[in-house]
């Protein structure tokens, strides 16, 4: 391997037939007597540019498109030395650091030299230990191509803006899984919004068993085992149910404010006593029959119930959390979309009323194809003010495009997996923490299960792994109506 | 001197009906490439890449030159006939302190039941010195026509025409090699019939000829380019409005000795377009075997732009590519361990961007 030039933060390393090296590898490019070298990372494979290649090709295919036949004499061996240079490639690097005394520095701007300089394969582990991708909290992502372990540290997703996203059927929740399994096995909080029921089973080994996460894993099914009483809400939490998820406006909001108080005070906080209280509301009709469209939709759903026994106490999960961590989920599978607006944002209200109350530290959210139930205005609240309640979320996609471009900017860590359609490719590449050539040239390669790591958990050094098996039922397959006749 | 032995595949022979003429792989070319190549080991060597033109009839100076002005008709004969071809390459890879590291390479082609076949020799490489290019030429020249040593009155080529030399023995042992086991067939010869320049001497090609003509085959000779010219006209340029193909027969050259032609010159216009050649054909020939020669390749060959297909894919079967260049550098820098230097450009040192030389062309 030899250097062959350097553009901005762009090195390209000529290669041969004899050295393998391929994409997202990682070369050392070592000046010894500048005492310093530049860790580069291989995000294309080109041709080499040998001249008179075009001239070699065309040559073996003159007899009418077919390839001529003949034979060589080569006496002295030198057809290997033809393929050898015809072979040659070129490795379009990016540089991500320079490294001085086993220290790193994002500086790529000074020049090896060329004639000097040594290019060697970085192995990964060397560059974990160089990077200090390490921790108290290790989670061991998966196996990466040269046979090491690619851990990342779990505090390293405390407080961060994650997204994981690729192609159907490459593994994004098969990750999130497991991102989400080491979080509760470190006593961290976790609430999933389980759009598919894919999560579900996290509780149970493939055959069926419980697992050593059965404890920590609660699963909420909405009108089922997850039912609210009114007197268990806030008034802006319900207020958000009607304004944001059933769109209530705002006069109509302003009515119903006075019909909660006048229920508070009587004590009355039920779904009877609010039917009632509309019904012989002293208000404009309009007004009423807006209130009332809203009531049945809250009737309809099943979520709310007047039997405080039937309602689920968030606050005891909370509290369990607390101590041991835990993960809650949030089974949506049947629930039509506007009863999983009421649940979020019942969920979210309550979340922040519990973070702000210091009954919970931290929460870890993962939001699968969060579009389907996240409003408007809560994709910036996450990305700013839920933070600082404590509510890091992590969000899963096979459509980019339906996050937002400032999520991308403002994502600390991403996880991607294989994508070739490119606009899927541009809207991924806006993320921050790194490079759009890095993204698109690596992504579109992946095979199913491989994932890039990029941002904070990698240390900004972007890396693949295959992520690893995990000892729980899965419950993301897709059904199949040929399954037998293929199997 | 005592030649080290390499070892060396067993060499294949033609698919041509065989004669019992040694139609073996020129081992000399091998023991002397090897051995010379053992004799500039460490030295530094600078790259080049100038390719040497083989001289075509430069030499001649026709006086007396004339066109008849009318064309002899060319009925194609579809009757099968093997054509093949023969050319060589040579191009210098660079310079040592002694000498020049230089490249051979010839290809014979041959069409055969409406396929192309080749058989490609080499390349060898020579490092040429003024020491051992006496020996290096010599050598190879008493080895493969059977002459004794500095037989050539030429003596040794000058150091410079050594690798256009070289190749030009390589061409007349293939030409030989193909005249010995073709039969009844058409041999292209890239070039004229001249003979007696130092490239060329009279009896190695009287020979070829000979043995072509015992064995049924006409050889034919296409010169690319000619300098040949009838009043003040080059004579490819003098066509006759007449339908293709053609030819228009010369009379009248007179060559300078030692310069001997053992062809009779046509003017071949064999497509429609305005490419025309100087055709050779053997002057031992029959006017009515010439005629028919050039018949029978129009009925057996792919011409395009009036030039062989034959001998087009020997041409380009032997010259070397940039990328052979760079790998033939790779293998004597590899194997035999010539260190590659980098020689200022005199001409970039002396006048900067004015130093448009050689190093430019």
């Amino acid at each position: 391997v030899k250097l062959y030039r350097k553009e901005g933060n762009v090195v390209h390393v000529l290669s041969f037939p004899n050295e393998t090296v391929e994409k997202g590898d990682y070369l050392l490019v070592e000046d010894n007597e500048a005492r310093r070298g530049l860790i580069a990372q291989v995000i294309d494979v080109q041709f080499a540019s040998i001249p008179g290649v075009l001239e070699e090709l065309l040559r073996s295919l003159p007899d009418g498109g077919d390839v001529i036949q003949g034979q060589d004499i080569d006496p002295l061996g030198i057809a290997p030395h033809i393929t050898y240079i015809q072979d040659a490639s070129l490795l379009v690097c990016k540089i991500r650091a320079t490294v001085e005394n086993k220290n790193l520095s994002p500086s790529s701007s000074w020049l090896p030299s060329r004639s000097r300089s040594t290019v060697r394969k970085l192995s990964l582990p060397t560059l974990l230990e160089l990077a200090k991708i390490n921790g108290a909290l290790p989670i061991v992502l998966g196996g990466t191509k040269d046979r090491s372990l690619l851990t990342i540290d779990a505090s390293s997703l405390d407080g961060r803006l994650n997204i994981i996203t690729g192609k159907k059927e490459t593994g994004k929740s098969h990750l999130s899984k497991l991102l989400m399994v080491n979080l509760v096995s470190y006593k961290a909080t976790v609430v999933v919004f389980d759009l598919n029921g894919e999560y579900v089973s996290l509780g149970m080994t493939p055959d069926g068993k419980r697992n050593a996460h059965h404890n920590k894993i609660h699963v909420l099914t909405p009108s089922q085992n997850f039912k609210v009483a009114l007197r268990q809400l806030n008034l802006h939490v319900l207020l958000g149910i009607l304004v944001h998820a059933l769109h209530l406006p705002g006069t109509s909001a302003r009515e119903f404010r006075r019909i909660w108080q006048a229920l508070r005070e009587k004590d009355a906080l039920t779904m009877h006593e609010l039917g009632e209280a509309i019904r012989n509301w002293n208000c404009n009709q309009h007004v009423r029959d807006a209130l009332f469209s809203r009531y049945h939709a809250l009737v309809n759903s099943g979520f709310f119930t007047d039997n405080i026994a039937e309602a689920t106490l968030l606050e005891e999960f909370s509290l369990k959390a607390r101590e041991d961590g835990g993960a809650l989920i949030i089974n949506l599978r049947n629930t039509s979309a506007i009863d999983r607006q009421i649940v979020v944002e019942y969920l979210l209200g309550r979340l922040v009323e519990s973070l702000t109350s210091w009954k919970l530290k931290a929460v870890f959210l993962f939001a699968e194809e969060a579009h389907l139930y996240l409003r408007e205005t809560y994709w910036d609240d996450i990305v700013t003010r839920m933070r600082h309640f404590g509510i890091f979320t992590t969000f899963i996609t096979n459509q980019p495009d339906t996050i937002r471009e400032n999520i991308y900017r403002q994502a600390d860590n991403i996880f991607l997996f294989n994508f070739t359609n490119e606009h899927d490719l541009d809207v991924v590449s806006r993320a921050a923490r790194v490079d759009a050539e890095t993204v698109k040239s690596i992504a579109r390669d992946l095979p199913p299960h491989y994932c890039l790591a990029l941002g904070k958990v990698v240390r900004d050094f972007p890396m693949v792994a295959k992520v690893k098996a995990l000892d729980v039922k899965t419950m993301g397959e897709t059904r199949l109506f040929f399954k037998e006749a293929n199997s | 001197m005592v030649i080290e032995q390499y070892p060396i595949a067993a060499t294949p022979k033609y698919n041509f009906p065989q004669s019992t003429m040694e139609t073996m792989l020129p081992q000399h070319f091998i023991e002397l490439s090897i051995y010379s190549l053992k004799h500039a080991q460490t030295q530094p060597f600078q790259l080049n890449q100038q390719a040497f033109q083989q001289v075509g009839d430069l030499t001649e100076c026709p006086q007396s030159l004339r066109l008849k002005p009318t064309p002899i008709r060319l009925n194609p004969k579809q009757k099968e006939n093997v054509v093949a071809a023969v050319d060589t390459s040579t191009i210098k890879l660079g310079e040592t302190s002694t000498g020049m590291v230089i490249a051979v390479r010839g290809a014979n082609v041959w069409k055969q039941s409406g396929k192309y076949r080749y058989l490609r020799f080499g390349p060898f490489i020579f490092h040429i010195t003024e020491e051992n290019k006496k020996e290096v030429f010599n050598t190879l020249e008493s080895a493969y026509f059977s002459l004794p040593y500095g037989y050539n009155h030429h003596g040794a080529p000058g150091f410079l025409q050594m690798p256009t030399r070289i190749a030009a023995l390589l061409e007349r042992w293939l030409q030989a090699m193909l005249s010995k086991t073709l039969e009844n067939g058409i041999i292209l010869f890239d070039g004229s019939l001249t003979s007696g320049t130092p490239d060329s001497p009279v009896q190695h090609l009287k020979g070829i000829l000979a043995t072509a003509r015992k064995k049924g085959n006409t050889v034919l000779a296409f010169s690319k380019a000619t300098s040949i010219r009838v009043n003040g006209h080059l004579i490819t340029d003098l066509l006759p409005e007449r339908e293709p193909p053609y030819l228009l027969e010369t009379t009248g050259l007179k060559l300078k000795p030692p310069l001997v032609l053992l062809g009779d010159m046509y003017v071949a216009r064999l497509t429609k377009g305005n490419f025309a050649f100087r055709l050779d054909i053997d002057s031992c020939l029959t006017p009515e075997l010439k005629i028919d020669g050039v018949e029978r390749l129009l009925g057996n060959d792919l011409l395009y732009q009036s030039y062989p297909e034959t001998l087009r894919l020997a041409h380009i079967l032997c010259t070397f590519t940039a990328n052979e260049v760079l790998a033939m550098q790779h293998f004597v820098a590899c194997k035999h361990r010539l260190r590659i230097v980098n020689r200022p450009d005199m001409h970039r040192i002396l006048f900067g961007p004015f130093g448009r030389g050689e190093s430019f062309s």
